[in-house]
């Protein structure tokens, strides 16, 4: 092979690795938690710059041609782990447009916006950015040990992005296959779900803005450090595009199909172009370039949405079982009781036994409709509690008021005799305060048995850090749970569709999925949301006589539901709403005696 | 002081244009239910055809019409062939969302490979400018300020007034209510596909003309604009568009005294920003907590 042959192979694994590194963070951030940074390239851009003014000299040491900020001279490694800092830190002030509440749409349209804003103002602004220029003659790492112009610079420095690449692809795995990975891919499921289960969005969208971020600003040192050059022209926001582009394509939810996409299309399309022979006017080909990455993206999300490599279907169930777990006894449903609280110093000398919870005058507006319009109740211990009412009468939104969804307009409410009005919905959840949904809102792309351990609560590798010390940490924790699982599964008769995935279950069996999981949290006080809609009669009761069971045990259920005769059988009290206030308290008996209770609602 | 005052005047005809793009934006976005990231792209695509109209030795108005001709064509293309199919799928908003950028790249760089990397003109005269107490306006600038006023009160009265509007509304707030109460919704989604994207031809070749010259990639940051007043005045709302547009486009126009031009979009930027994060449903949107 000929010298130059040799340089452009050498090239090829530098823009490789650079490209890869650049994809994997954004899937992560997009693949595994559902983070659609439209704004990805201002953390490359910005690491890049980083990189280029912690190498460069002093602005005036090259006679002023250039001006921008720093000029430290730092000598490597510092350039690159300076980039990772830089794409890092200026991931934080983007948490604030996608923080708990604000996801989807919104934030994908502030990151896009902010691109284009951002390379209008590095364009535009000399003092800082050098403007349309851009920055040259970035020295190169350790260019005065090695000539970088020699063959094994060129050979290490592509072998070293590579490596990194590589390095961080093994770094990501290990997270998204942890109890941590499986958080994050509940929120990109269903992030007001996983939030009813106790993940602190905020907390999970950050680690990844900035993970994802530190990995985008390592890529743009790498690449400053080698092409030499920072050009605003690089940087613009279409180029976030293309990056998307190449993790749909190699498929979004595993990190083999981000480094696949980072080979096919930024650098795959931009070495196919160099051997197309020019034709037309000038700039056609570039344009065309785009045009056929706007194409792929349409076609292969209609095509094939799942990416050449799809993301797979993790058999946890399959493999737990073969590593020897659920030999043990078939568990008994009384494990899903609360854990008896130990006595706190906290809780002062004698707690109250008093009502598990309760409601003061709470009131929920939307836009003046009093939805909840003045409810006081309390909700005893150990009781199965039923809610009933006709539709519209406040029965969801009051529960949505209580695990915290929907946040008083007016009132307050007493969980464990603190006042919980203005808690965030995730650290109710736990404090052992979890519901359930009305709609269907299992995850989707989980399996039944991830469902279930999703919402096991305080799992040793469920934070980034746990997650990070790997399955020899987290692990055995994990079959326990695993088995945990099982029993209640084998309980409910889903067993044999561990590990399906959950979205493809028909809609009774999702319900199940649903009441499995609030029990694996071990609530303290469960929220039930017509959990009985679409269930089979005979297991309607089955699971009546379970839930009995378990507030035997010392959990305390509240539980809307229509379905009278389920009311009639399991629960005491029963609590009766309409247009949006209480109406009547009592067993099932006294209110059919009760002449406004049977006007309102029993009648028919 | 002057130049604030000429600021205003200049503002005014940035609202105008922007009125039109941000109306059509919106009022498509409440009926499709799709976010449309490609309209700006749209409206240089449609400002590209009428100047190939232009430049073939017509007046620039009739340039005006075949541009709103194809923008109406194209809009309903897009969304009955692309974005449609996708929503009857499931595909989530944002997938929709991402399909959107995939048509953006499309147009837009299209339009660059027939148009070169070099702006273009129309063929036209300014008129005569009118100075009236301070503002400096040409006649061409009176009559995009003519024009969109015209549309927009245009539109004000077919919503109130006309079956269809009240139609469009309906299919606007909830699709399926609408067919169940007997709405032939789809014949409203693609008359308001045409109506949105003639709108979106219009401000395309008007923002051309207000321009002086324009590129491919010149919408880019009109996009900013267009979404700054729609988030304003709430996505979905065209009342609250209108407004949008006037405030952030005097806004925008009057800042460029203050900073330099170059930064004058930072405004209708951080305007969006701070709304997004603050009240993303808009100033006029409805519906808490949905």
């Amino acid at each position: 092979m000929s010298q130059s042959t040799l340089f452009y192979l050498a090239n090829l694994l530098v823009y490789g690795g650079v490209d890869a590194i650049a994809c994997l963070g954004l899937s992560m951030q997009f693949g595994v938690a559902g983070i659609s940074n439209f704004g990805y390239i201002i953390f490359q851009a910005a690491g890049a710059y980083t990189a280029a003014v912690l190498a460069l000299p002093p602005d005036h040491a090259n006679g002023g041609f250039q001006s921008y900020i720093g000029g430290l001279g730092l000598p490597f490694p510092i350039p690159w782990i300076g980039a990772a800092v830089a794409g890092g830190l200026v991931a934080l002030p983007f948490t604030l447009l996608v923080g708990r509440r604000l996801t989807g749409q919104v934030a994908a349209i502030g990151l896009l916006v902010t691109a284009v804003m951002a390379n209008l103002l590095v364009n535009n602004f000399v003092p800082l950015f050098n403007g349309a220029a851009g920055l040259s003659v970035v020295p190169q790492p350790l260019d005065k040990l090695i000539n970088p112009q020699s063959e094994v610079y060129q050979w290490g420095y592509g072998g070293a992005a590579v490596l990194i690449a590589v390095a961080i692809y093994f770094l990501f795995r290990r997270l998204t296959e942890s109890p941590y990975g499986r958080s994050l891919r509940a929120m990109r499921d269903n992030s007001p779900v996983a939030d009813a289960l106790g993940k602190d969005l905020l907390s999970q969208r950050t680690a990844m803005l900035v993970l994802g971020g530190a990995a985008a600003g390592l890529s743009g040192g790498i690449l400053v450090g080698f092409i030499t050059l920072w050009s605003p022209a690089a940087w613009g926001y279409a180029e976030t595009i293309v990056i998307f582009a190449a993790v749909i394509i190699g498929g979004l939810g595993n990190h083999k199909g981000a480094m696949l996409g980072a080979i096919l299309v930024p650098l795959g399309f931009e070495e196919a172009t160099r051997f197309i022979p020019a034709i037309g006017a000038p700039g056609l080909i570039p344009a065309l370039q785009w045009v056929a990455i706007g194409l792929l993206i349409v076609l292969f999300l209609w095509f094939r949405p799942q990416g050449i490599i799809p993301e797979p279907r993790r058999r946890i169930f399959a493999k737990a079982q073969a590593q020897g777990a659920g030999r043990a006894e078939v568990a008994t449903l009384a494990q899903f009781a609360p854990r008896a609280r130990l006595p706190s110093p906290a809780d002062g000398p004698e707690r109250e036994p008093g009502p598990i919870l309760s409601t003061k005058e709470v009131r929920v507006s939307f836009d003046g409709v009093h939805a909840v319009d003045g409810v006081s109740i309390s909700i005893e211990r150990g009781r199965l509690t039923g809610l009933i009412g006709p539709n519209g009468a406040g029965k969801s939104t009051l529960l949505s008021v209580l695990a915290g969804t929907v946040t008083a307009t007016q009132g307050r409410i007493l969980y464990e005799g603190q006042d919980v009005t203005r808690k965030p919905t995730y650290l109710r959840a736990r404090a052992g305060l979890v519901r359930t949904f009305q709609l269907a809102s299992e995850f989707k792309r989980l399996t039944v048995v991830e469902n279930l351990l999703s919402a096991v609560p305080a799992q040793l590798g469920d934070s980034f850090r746990g997650a990070l010390r790997g399955r020899r940490y987290w692990g055995r924790e994990e079959l326990a749970a695993v088995d945990e699982a099982r029993a209640l599964m084998t309980q409910f008769g889903l067993i044999e569709y561990a590990d399906a995935y959950a979205g493809n279950l028909s809609g009774g069996q999702r319900r199940l999925v649903e009441i499995m999981r609030a029990l694996m949290a071990k609530p303290q006080l469960l929220l039930l949301d017509e959990p009985m809609a679409g269930i089979h009669p005979t297991l309607t009761r089955k699971i009546g006589q379970s839930l009995q069971s378990l507030c035997q045990d010392g959990m305390t259920i509240l539980l809307v539901e229509h379905e009278l005769a389920f009311m009639d059988e399991f629960c005491d009290p029963v609590i009766v709403m309409a247009e949006g206030r209480v109406l009547a308290e009592g067993t099932m008996a006294e209110l059919r005696g009760q002449a406004e209770v049977v006007e309102a609602y029993l009648v028919g | 002081m002057s130049l604030f005052i000429a600021s205003i005047g200049f503002g005014i005809v940035t609202a105008a244009v922007l009125a039109l793009a941000a109306v059509g934006f919106t009022v498509q976005f409440g009926v499709t239910d799709v976010l449309n990231l490609a309209y700006a792209s749209v409206m240089v695509a449609c400002a590209f055809i009428a100047l190939v109209v232009n430049h073939s030795g017509q007046s620039v108005w009739v340039g005006l019409v075949v541009g709103a001709v194809a923008g109406a064509v194209i809009s309903l293309v897009i969304n009955r062939y692309i974005y449609a199919p996708f929503q009857r799928r499931g595909t989530s908003e944002i997938g929709v969302v991402i399909v959107s950028l995939g048509v953006l790249l499309i147009i837009e760089f299209t339009v660059q490979a027939l148009q070169g990397p070099n702006n273009a003109s129309y063929i036209m005269t300014q008129g005569t400018s009118f100075a009236i107490g301070g503002l400096l306006l040409t006649t061409v600038q009176f009559v995009i300020i003519g024009l969109s006023v015209a549309f927009m009160i245009g539109l004000h009265l077919m919503l109130r007034y006309t079956r269809f509007g009240k139609a469009m509304r309906a299919t606007a707030a909830d699709r399926t209510l609408a067919r169940n109460c007997g709405i032939r919704t789809d014949r409203v989604v693609t008359l308001a596909c045409l109506l949105t994207g003639a709108l979106c031809g219009v401000a395309g070749t008007v923002f051309a003309i207000n321009a002086g010259s324009f590129g491919a990639t010149s919408a880019d940051l009109f996009l900013v604009l267009i979404l700054a007043a729609v988030y304003l005045g709430g996505p979905g709302q065209p009342y609250g568009a209108m407004v949008g547009a006037v405030v952030i486009g005097v806004a925008t126009e009057v800042s460029a005294v203050f900073i330099t031009s170059d930064y004058k979009y930072a405004v209708a930027f951080i305007i969006l920003l701070v709304i997004l994060a603050v009240r993303p449903r808009g100033l006029f949107g409805a519906g808490a907590n949905s």
